[in-house]
């Protein structure tokens, strides 16, 4: 068995192994570190001896084991007399005990994005129980000392505890507020693997690919929620482009400038038709919008062949559910594309006074690219150069500075 | 977002928190950083040793020199830091200010570069 397929096969389950284990002993934190014992012990055993008959029920059964000994070390007498009269053969639970898989994925992914917890706590908490990585290969990508993200994690599990939360489906009329905060978590995750993250290449992308899988999930799961298509396009139109953004010398490559080649068809083509069938299907947001600009830029030849009217439009019906001062920023740079750099410099002069965007480097790198749009050399280089020492990005840095030099 | 808080020291500060007052300060700081640990914010740090023992390099015709000491007379010196990771400069900025030598020489909050990919513009 190779390992990279038991790999795949294990972060499949490990979400699936873990509502069952909470669901029927309570005690989160501690399932989830059984559950976490358990991968561990079939990514060391299973290469070499073979992937067992049952997968789902070894793993159950190892990581019930784990659990009892815990208890018992713990010595709760109440619990640990309830766990030893549990199964420990590996035996699925009675059909009758077991709500669907789905059921206990959503419930896993609503407990782990708990408004009450911190984002980073989220974050952490969302990749190991429902991502199945472990501590150590989110600290690498998120660049933080393991015991730093071991507490992030700790924190998340001590505060489920404390306040109770059980695990159950929250009552639907929680959901869409429950689901803002799970699409959030994702979001970020996806977001981190393309701005901040360093590391080799390859780590980045495969915590954009870790988001998109996990995205991917919940929209089986819930195929008729349009920010949860939203959130999927958009991170599939956006990863499309991810050999195109990139030099080879590791520059930055803004947009219009990119080799359409290198974009991915078949992600695009999957990503359009995600966004087509939810805008005519479901109640807009914000996700969505943000996937149809994605689309509008993936279908087009050219930046000059781009429906730049298009974009502005669906940028302020996006500033007008979803109020952020990028959203306001970017919609600048489309009425610049649409219009022309002056009708551009106009849209941006009302809106940078917004103290949202004071000292931020995007004001002066977009005032930079319409001055330059509009042959104004000298004062182009000047905002160019501006924005990159804004900046807190070495790439954006290198990419500002040859604007500056190029003009 | 990672911020280093920048620990300045200037002659009294040192001396205070290894004298008779030390040990509260010394209380504060264990507090705070107890705090830092349990949230997940904290991602390192180190407090450097007394400025005496410094060593300086500096070029001298285009090549480097080394001399005891720090650079210059300085009132302030630099003397340890932090690594936060927090989700604003608020909150990274409320650290630096209950960090002790807030009150008797400075701290600076200073955004970390990051080596990432940047944002696609």
């Amino acid at each position: 068995v190779r390992a990279s397929n038991v790999e795949g096969r294990l972060r499949d389950l490990a979400p699936q192994v873990l509502a069952v284990l909470a669901r029927r002993y309570g005690q989160f934190d501690a399932c989830e570190d059984a559950v976490q014992d358990a991968l561990l012990a079939a990514s060391r055993q299973w290469p070499q001896q073979g992937m067992p008959e049952h997968p789902r029920g070894w793993l159950i059964a190892v990581a019930t084991r784990r659990l009892i000994d815990e208890m018992r070390a713990d010595r709760a007498r109440r619990v640990r007399e309830d766990a030893a009269a549990e199964p420990e053969d590996g035996r699925e639970p009675p059909p009758g005990e077991q709500p669907s898989e789905g059921d206990d994925t959503l419930t896993l992914l609503f407990l782990c994005c708990h408004p009450a917890l911190r984002t980073p706590s989220q974050i952490a908490l969302t990749l190991r129980a429902v991502g199945g990585l472990t501590t150590a290969e989110i600290a690498r990508a998120f660049l933080v000392p393991e015991a730093t993200m071991a507490r992030r994690i700790n924190r998340a599990k001590e505060s489920i505890k404390a306040s109770g939360m059980r695990f159950t489906l929250p009552p639907e009329a929680e959901w869409p507020e429950r689901l803002n905060s799970v699409h959030h978590v994702l979001y970020l995750v996806f977001n981190e693997a393309y701005v901040a993250s360093a590391g080799p290449e390859l780590q980045r992308i495969e915590l954009a690919e870790e988001a998109i899988r996990l995205t991917r999930m919940l929209h089986r799961l819930i195929p008729d929620d349009g920010e949860t298509t939203g959130l999927l396009a958009l991170m599939l139109l956006t990863h499309a482009r991810r050999a195109a953004r990139v030099g080879p010398d590791g520059a930055l490559i803004p947009l219009w400038a990119q080799d359409r080649d290198l974009w991915d068809r078949a992600a695009i083509a999957a990503g359009v038709r995600l966004i087509e069938h939810a805008l005519s299907s479901a109640p807009i947001g914000p996700y969505q919008l943000q996937a149809a600009i994605a689309a509008v830029h993936a279908e087009a030849a050219s930046a000059e062949e781009t429906d730049w009217r298009q974009i502005v439009s669906l940028y302020t019906l996006l500033e007008r559910l979803a109020p952020n001062p990028i959203y306001s920023l970017n919609r600048t740079v489309a009425v610049a594309m649409a219009d022309g750099p002056a009708a551009g410099l106009a849209d941006l002069a009302a809106i940078e006074g917004d103290e949202r965007l004071a000292g931020h480097h995007r004001v002066d790198a977009v005032r930079a690219h319409m001055l330059e749009l509009a042959g104004d050399r000298e004062r182009a280089a000047d905002a160019y150069r501006a924005a990159a020492r804004l900046t807190t990005s070495l790439a954006e840095r290198r990419y500002l500075e040859s604007r500056a030099a190029a003009l | 977002m990672k911020y280093m808080l920048l620990i300045y020291d200037n002659a009294d500060t040192r001396e205070l928190f290894f004298g008779p007052e030390g040990k509260a300060l010394g209380e504060e700081i264990e507090t705070l950083m107890a705090e830092l640990t349990a949230s997940g914010e904290l991602v390192g740090g180190e407090a450097l040793a007394n400025p005496a023992q410094t060593r300086s390099i500096r070029p001298r015709d285009g090549a480097p020199v080394v001399t005891d000491g720090p650079l210059a007379e300085a009132k302030e010196h630099f003397g340890g830091y932090l690594i936060v990771d927090c989700d604003t400069p608020e909150r990274a900025t409320e650290i630096a200010s209950r960090w002790p030598n807030a009150r008797f020489a400075a701290m600076e909050v200073r955004p970390i570069m990051s080596v990432g990919s940047g944002q696609e513009m």
